[in-house]
């Protein structure tokens, strides 16, 4: 199944606000791409309506004062399709947020187009703004007002009648437990709770499109599997949801589709599953012995093996090929020391660190 | 409207929290004229000359109190942007279903409501323990000059809220202009007399415009065609500061 594709393109100038950029617009090809048979055809929002969100060759430049230039987004082109939950994953300052603010109207590109549901997000920013909702990375509670008032504002902003209001925030009170603190003041609330009442705002309205930036920062276990079940229901009934997050195992367990982006660009996209395992072909071998040897760990390097983590008697070992991983364990079996053997697909955790691993390398 | 109407709910929601801030925004010009203007009142005995008029110097400092007034509203409600920037809303605020204008009428009008009621008190203990006479035939177009001057020096001070981001920056550098903007104008003396320099400067000062006209409406001093284009005057500040309200909003993040 396509869940996710990308449209380039190649050697086009594009114009906006008088600049001129050059060159860059097609080159930021992922290395890895799944499910894209729309990459190699050129196409401006290509919205049709199973499209959500249409990014192409998305560039935000920041340019201060007495210091370089800030490419935070570096043509960066992807797809999200309705209903879908999208997982916008990289390290710290690759450009998630600042593609979200863009997405979101907080910031004008400097140059390429995004458009949500068919609205360019530049010219149409109204109708975006109509369509969304957002958790920014910040908190964002009104500290002076009660958990209750923040969520009646939140409503009243959204166009909410006042019974609808009362009755909407009865319901999200009692989802993300925040029943019991209706009438405590923002200032006075921990930092897990006030990001729980910032999160509990989204779910007062149906916006078709939401945004999450790291929404369960802070949030304990069982909070974050709560909101996590909340925004998988609210996946269900048709709403879109992009979101980041430094959780690898949070997107993998529920993102549909994703990209990993690192230094603005695009590193690798597509499907989830896809991602996970079609790119690099990634395999964990995890074997644990009666006792390790010397030999043990030789035989296994001679597999030349991406990774090797060991542990009392344990080894997890990661490798490319199939063959390899196969040879490990019949090597394992021989020593007759083994007790246990998994082989299991890597996660995307794994995916991740090698993807970026080998970006850094080759920039470095 | 509704979107406008939701952002004035939002200002009123926070200013109930805070009674001592409530009370302080409405009583300040009070006290600014029952001190102030009783001082200096005293000291002018005989009061001022205006063309060929003699007026008392509260009558004269009634409509000063007013534009500052205006003015402080103004520059309270500006400081909002920095607490609103500090609780992270600010950032959500701009994602919701409205366009930046509408957000800063909204931030503007329940403050506008405020300096009406900080106006209409103005003017009844000016009349009533100053014995100040108005002319209250013009008091809506009392209020809509209040109205447009709060609006005009908010949307004003808040091009320079969007551009300066640090709080104390801020504060100082309005702090200056403050105090500038008051002593280069005809808040608290009148202009005939001052040297030709100063009388450049208070006549390029929205501070004066305003505050003539308010002075005309109130206590009839002025001559009309020349309040008429300081009017309009102030009209072009407003929808100027207005646009560069709008456009620095945009590029306030
Ligand atoms: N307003 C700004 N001015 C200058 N540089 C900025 C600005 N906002 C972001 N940047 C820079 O752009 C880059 C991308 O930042 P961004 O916040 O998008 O990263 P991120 O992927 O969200 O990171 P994190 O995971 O830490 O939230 C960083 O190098 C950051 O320093
Ligand atoms: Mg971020």
């Amino acid at each position: 199944m396509i869940v996710s594709s990308f449209v380039g393109y190649r050697g086009v100038n594009i114009k906006r606000g008088g600049g001129k950029c050059k060159g860059g617009p097609g080159s930021n090809f992922p290395e890895m791409l799944v499910d894209c048979p729309s990459f190699s055809k050129p196409q401006r929002h290509m919205y049709d309506d199973t499209t959500a969100i249409d990014v192409v060759d998305l560039l935000k430049v920041f340019e201060k004062k007495n210091r370089a230039a800030v490419r935070a987004v570096d043509y960066i082109s992807f797809r999200v399709r309705r209903g879908e939950i999208f997982g916008l994953l990289g390290p710290n300052g690759a450009g998630k947020s600042t593609t979200i603010k863009i997405l979101t109207t907080l910031l004008p590109p400097t140059s390429g187009s995004a458009s949500i549901l068919g609205y360019d997000v530049v010219s149409h920013p109204l109708e975006v703004r109509k369509s969304i909702c957002v958790v920014v990375q910040e908190n964002a509670v009104e500290l002076y007002l009660s958990v209750r008032n923040n969520l009646r504002t939140f409503g009243r902003f959204h166009g909410l009648t006042w019974s609808e209001i009362e009755r909407r925030a009865d319901g999200v009170s009692e989802l993300f437990g925040l029943r019991e603190h209706q009438h405590e003041k923002g200032v006075d609330l921990s930092g897990g709770l006030k990001r729980r009442v910032q999160v509990a705002k989204i779910f007062m309205i149906d916006t078709p499109i939401v945004f999450l930036d790291e929404a369960t920062t802070g949030m304990d276990t069982f909070n974050k599997r709560a909101t996590l079940q909340a925004i998988r229901e609210e996946s269900r009934k048709g709403r879109t949801i992009v979101l980041t997050t430094h959780m690898l195992d949070e997107a993998e367990e529920l993102c549909d589709a994703l990209a990993i982006v690192n230094h603005g660009r695009v590193i690798a996209a597509g499907s989830t599953d896809n991602v996970k395992s079609m790119g690099l072909r990634l395999l964990n071998v995890s074997l644990t012995f009666e006792r390790l040897t010397n030999d043990i760990l030789r035989f296994i390097h001679a597999y030349h093996p991406y990774k090797i983590e060991t542990s009392d008697h344990s080894i997890e070992v990661k490798v490319r090929e199939e063959e390899a991983a196969l040879g490990i364990l019949a090597g394992a079996r021989q020593t007759g020391l083994l007790r246990h053997f998994e082989i299991t697909n890597a996660s995307l955790e794994d995916v991740f660190v090698e993807l970026i691993d080998k970006k850094e390398s080759v920039t470095s | 409207m509704k979107e406008v109407l939701a952002v004035m709910y939002r200002e009123f929601l926070i200013r109930r929290t805070s009674p001592l801030w409530l009370f302080f925004d409405v009583a300040v010009p009070l006290l600014y004229l029952l001190m102030f203007g009783v001082a200096f009142d005293k000291a002018l005995g005989l009061g001022l000359a205006i063309g060929g008029d003699s007026v008392s110097y509260n009558q004269f400092f009634l409509a000063g109190v007013l534009s500052m007034s205006c003015f402080g509203s103004a520059m309270n409600q500006s400081y909002g942007f920095f607490v609103d920037r500090d609780n992270g809303i600010f950032y959500e605020f701009l994602t919701y279903p409205m366009t930046r204008g509408q957000f800063l009428l909204g931030k503007i009008l329940f403050q506008c409501l405020m300096s009406v009621v900080q106006c209409v008190l103005t003017l009844v203990a000016g009349v009533l323990m100053l014995e100040i006479g108005i002319q209250w035939e013009f008091l809506l177009l009392v209020f809509c000059v209040v109205i447009i001057g709060a609006a005009g020096w908010f949307f004003f001070l808040a091009i320079f809220a969007f551009l300066i981001r640090r709080n104390d920056t801020y504060n100082t550098a309005i702090n200056v202009a403050y105090f500038l903007l008051m002593f280069l104008s005809s808040l608290f003396y009148p202009l005939e007399n001052v040297p030709g320099w100063l009388k450049v400067l208070s006549y390029g000062n929205p501070l004066t415009w305003q505050t003539d006209a308010l002075r005309f409406l109130t206590i009839g001093v002025g001559q009309i065609e020349f309040i008429v284009i300081e009017s309009l005057c102030f009209g072009v500040f407003l929808l100027v500061s207005f646009w560069g309200a709008i456009r620095t909003l945009q590029r306030a993040i």
